[in-house]
């Protein structure tokens, strides 16, 4: 039977995860990390790279390298203008469309991008179970992760970048939901619990009653442009201005070696690179050196004090929502890579009054969450039950540019609501219905989701339809609407024109572009692997060289240069490692390899005479 | 129209054809879910006689059980007709989850069944309850004087004193009604119990239904106070 899994598609870094035995496991890569960089990058020949390896090409190729996709998704190009200029790749698309973003030659919709993400977890998790002995380990259904503050359009992108990946969208689910999922496992709790997850671009909090089994989202809010993104810019930010004045405080990178050459987006992307190190550093340590220049921890904190305290003022409306008070939560769980820094933490547990969980890992538990729910969907299994709710109220547009609202945030969902519509004019036999989502008033204020065009209306005097509309939220957050007349009881035909989201008809040629574009990424495939192997040649060889016993060696049992040849051969491999002909790479590695045979058989009869005669003293 | 509005009391399972008891969720005969054709009400739904007291414990439990039976998570490997009906049961109960759960929009959804429904809320908005004629009056004079005052350039301390004690006999009226929609929903829940007197029945709902729309306007009025406020 193929197999189903959940993945969680992060801003910075996607995950997948499966269940076995009921428990749900996070799917590493043979170095044992779980961790796909959400980053796509793209070689001049097509070639496709997609996690570590465009990430490395971050710093190599920026203009070719796109990442913060997630950032983008179910967006319109006006939504995203001012951020665009931050990012190294081209950003554009029509005024009121979808945002296109160019990779290479081409430009990709934000889907597309996220698409290349989802298969390469997708192999991830088929070799995974192909290695494990798997008659069928293909990987056909996933369950995907959001931000319980996504919008309907943003839900849609999602889904629909699971479709050109090639995989059944079991489900979209919240991501605070997904760990809180992942959390009840371990302790059968019942009580109030808030799930504050900030992540690499987006900030959620759900408040949630369990119960029974029952996992009830009481409120949820957020914001989709807020997480670690937001600090590594402001950081990043702080040193390019120093740029200018040409400051002799840093230690620039070494594509950074010029005040001109520093402007080039490799070296920003080697200095986004440091500053986001060093903010990992700060986590953990009081004081790190940024580029040379000393950095402490309360410095850090004075800075992105503000971008923190963003997220409080959600929390509060959460808690108003659910109509509780701080102190009736009974547990709050940190979920989301930025809520490593120590000043979230903090400010967390002010707001609760509590000591926030962290137990689990923060990166991997919502992918462990989506695989629980996956498993729930296939297998029927009722322990759990996920009741969530929709973010946003949604409504549509009435006379005077007024929001009419038909469904309030909040509702648990599926969630149905109605609407009855006539006609203006005698015979008329359509009707437009703009449908939006938002809090606001006013249409201008909320997000336009799609106009729907109500067509087949029979002929009657103005004003005597009795058009029902009916509006369906389903189990993923995602709106479907219906229309009959009721006077005839006739169906009416809608036509839907999303406002920042794909048609089924684009999605479906995407899907055929993902298959004729198969084979390149075949390609691209086996230069990952060589190129692995070439560096696992390159550590082993560095290893050896670096060895305490290695000159002692060099003396007794190595010819006359040949340590030379080795560090020859070694030197040949590092230069051709970033390339992408695969010929030459493998065939260097050959060469390595080969140069090094000796060596190895040398080394490796020292450590077997080694332990041998550690044996001996043993027994005597 | 009296409590007793009668309402179908057999539905059809559209999977095998056979009569199921209006409130049921599952077929009788073949134990497949149930769509949501001809039903009852939100209360029959929850098992629960239309009374508007309600322990919200005992509408949670009945809700995470009903959930339990209907949510389309347990129905993901079953036909698209069962699938269909799952949705909609569950959207259902959810929505009758809503309403139920909150004391105000319970006895508007109450008025609804017993065909007094409150107009709409903007019908409502503009005519004022003769109840609340001298308040609202008062409250007038007051509004204009202190946007005469702004305008004059007063200090806000002073205008926004005035506007508080305005304020006060609203918020008076808002206590009042709340306790009023209090005792009156008791009335109704003792009269279901008590031997039918349609007539006695009929007030107390007509009553009901003039405290909520003065209170309605109440609300409105509140609001209009707090907006003066903050700008």
């Amino acid at each position: 039977m193929s197999k189903v899994v959940g993945i969680d598609l992060g801003t910075t870094n996607s995950l997948v995860a499966y269940v076995t035995d009921g428990v749900p496991v996070v799917i590493r890569d043979r170095n044992g990390d779980a961790l796909v960089p959400s980053i796509v990058s793209a070689a001049s020949d097509g070639t496709v790279y997609v996690g570590r390896e465009a990430q490395r090409r971050l710093t190599l190729e920026a203009s070719r390298t796109v990442y913060s996709v997630k950032r983008f998704m179910g967006r319109g190009f006006d939504d995203v203008r001012d951020e665009a200029r931050h990012f190294p790749f081209r950003v554009g698309g029509d005024a009121s469309g979808v945002v296109r973003i160019g990779l290479g030659d081409r430009e990709f919709t934000a889907p597309e991008l996220s698409a290349l993400i989802l298969r390469d977890l997708k192999r991830r998790a088929e070799e995974f179970f192909a290695a494990e002995g798997d008659i069928d380990p293909e990987v056909d259904r996933a369950v995907i992760t959001v931000p319980a503050y996504f919008n309907d359009a943003q839900r849609t992108a999602t889904r629909d970048a699971g479709r050109i990946a090639g995989l059944e969208v079991l489900r979209i689910i919240n991501e605070p939901t997904a760990a809180s999922l992942a959390y009840g496992l371990d302790k059968r709790h019942t009580g109030l619990i808030a799930v504050y997850d900030l992540g690499g671009g987006t900030f959620d909090i759900s408040i949630l009653r369990v119960e029974d089994g029952v996992f009830q989202v009481l409120s949820t809010n957020g914001d989709t442009h807020l997480g670690g993104d937001d600090i590594d810019l402001l950081l990043l930010e702080q040193v390019l201005a120093d740029l200018d004045s040409d400051s002799p405080a840093y230690d620039w990178p070494e594509t950074a070696g010029s005040a001109n050459a520093r402007r080039t987006p490799e070296a920003v992307q080697a200095i986004r690179q440091a500053v986001i190190q060093a903010k990992w550093d700060l986590s953990d340590r009081e004081e790190t050196g940024l580029l040379g220049k000393r950095m402490t921890r309360t410095e850090l904190e004075t800075m992105i004090r503000p971008i923190v305290e963003r997220t409080l003022g959600p929390c509060r409306q959460a808690l108003v929502d659910a109509d509780l008070q701080p102190s009736q939560i009974d547990e709050v769980v940190l979920v989301g890579g930025s809520t490593r820094i120590p000043l979230v933490g903090r400010l967390v547990a002010e707001l609760f009054g509590r000591t926030p969980h962290s137990e689990l890992n923060p990166d991997e538990v919502v992918a462990l969450g989506a695989a629980l729910q996956a498993d729930i969907l296939v297998t029927g299994n009722r322990e759990m039950l996920l009741l969530d709710v929709t973010p946003l109220s949604l409504g549509i547009e009435t006379m005077g540019g007024v929001v009419s609202k038909i469904i309030l945030r909040n509702s648990t969902i599926p969630a149905t609501g109605s609407e009855m519509f006539t006609t203006f004019a005698d015979n008329q036999t359509a009707v437009d219905i703009h449908v939006l989502q938002g809090e606001r008033e006013l249409v201008a204020d909320n997000r336009s989701l799609a106009r729907f065009k109500l067509r087949g209306i029979p002929p009657m005097p103005a004003g005597l339809p009795r058009v029902q509309v009916q509006f369906q939220i389903d189990a993923n957050g995602i709106l479907s609407v219906t229309a009959r007349e009721l006077r005839t009881d006739v169906e009416a035909t809608i036509e839907v024109k999303p406002s920042y989201g794909l048609t089924d008809e684009q999605v479906e040629q995407m899907l055929l572009d993902s298959f004729e574009n198969a084979e390149a990424d075949f390609a691209a495939r086996l230069l990952i692997d060589a190129r692995n192997e070439a560096e696992t040649v390159i550590l082993a060889t560095e290893k050896s060289l670096r060895s305490p016993e290695f000159s002692a060696v060099a003396a007794g049992d190595l010819q006359p240069g040949e340590e030379e040849r080795i560090i020859a051969a070694l030197g040949d491999l590092k230069a051709v490692l970033n390339d992408s002909d695969r010929e030459v790479l493998q065939q260097k590695t050959h060469a390595l390899n080969d140069a090094t045979r000796h060596l190895a058989e040398v080394m490796m009869n020292r450590s077997v005479q080694h332990a041998l005669s550690g044996r001996n003293i043993e027994d005597v | 129209m009296s409590s007793n509005t009668p309402y179908p009391t057999i539905q059809a399972c559209k999977n095998c054809g056979g009569g199921a008891p209006i409130d049921v969720h599952f077929c009788p005969q073949c134990t497949k879910i149930l769509s949501v054709g001809r039903h009852g009400d939100f209360f029959s739904f929850f098992g629960l006689p239309r009374r508007l007291k309600v322990e919200p414990a005992d509408l949670e439990q009945r809700f995470r059980s009903l959930s339990r039976q209907f949510h389309p998570d347990y129905f993901y490997n079953a036909e698209p007709a069962e699938r269909r009906a799952s949705l909609e049961r569950s959207s259902y109960l959810n929505d009758a989850y809503r309403t139920l759960r909150q004391p105000i929009s319970r006895i508007e959804y109450l008025l609804q069944l017993e065909g007094l429904a409150a107009r709409g809320p903007e019908e409502a908005a503009k005519q004022v309850p003769p109840a609340l004629l001298e308040e609202v009056f008062a409250l007038n004079e007051e509004l204009d004087e202190v946007r005469d005052l702004r305008a004059g350039g007063a200090p806000a301390e002073d205008w926004k004193a005035r506007l508080e004690r305005a304020r006060e006999p609203i918020e008076a009226k808002r206590v009042e009604h709340e306790q009023q929609l209090e005792s009156l929903s008791a009335q109704w829940d003792a009269l279901l119990d008590a031997p039918a007197d349609d007539a006695q029945r009929r007030a107390v709902l007509v009553a009901l239904r003039d405290r909520v729309l003065e209170r309605n306007y109440i609300n409105n009025l509140l609001a209009g106070i707090e907006r003066e406020l903050t700008t």
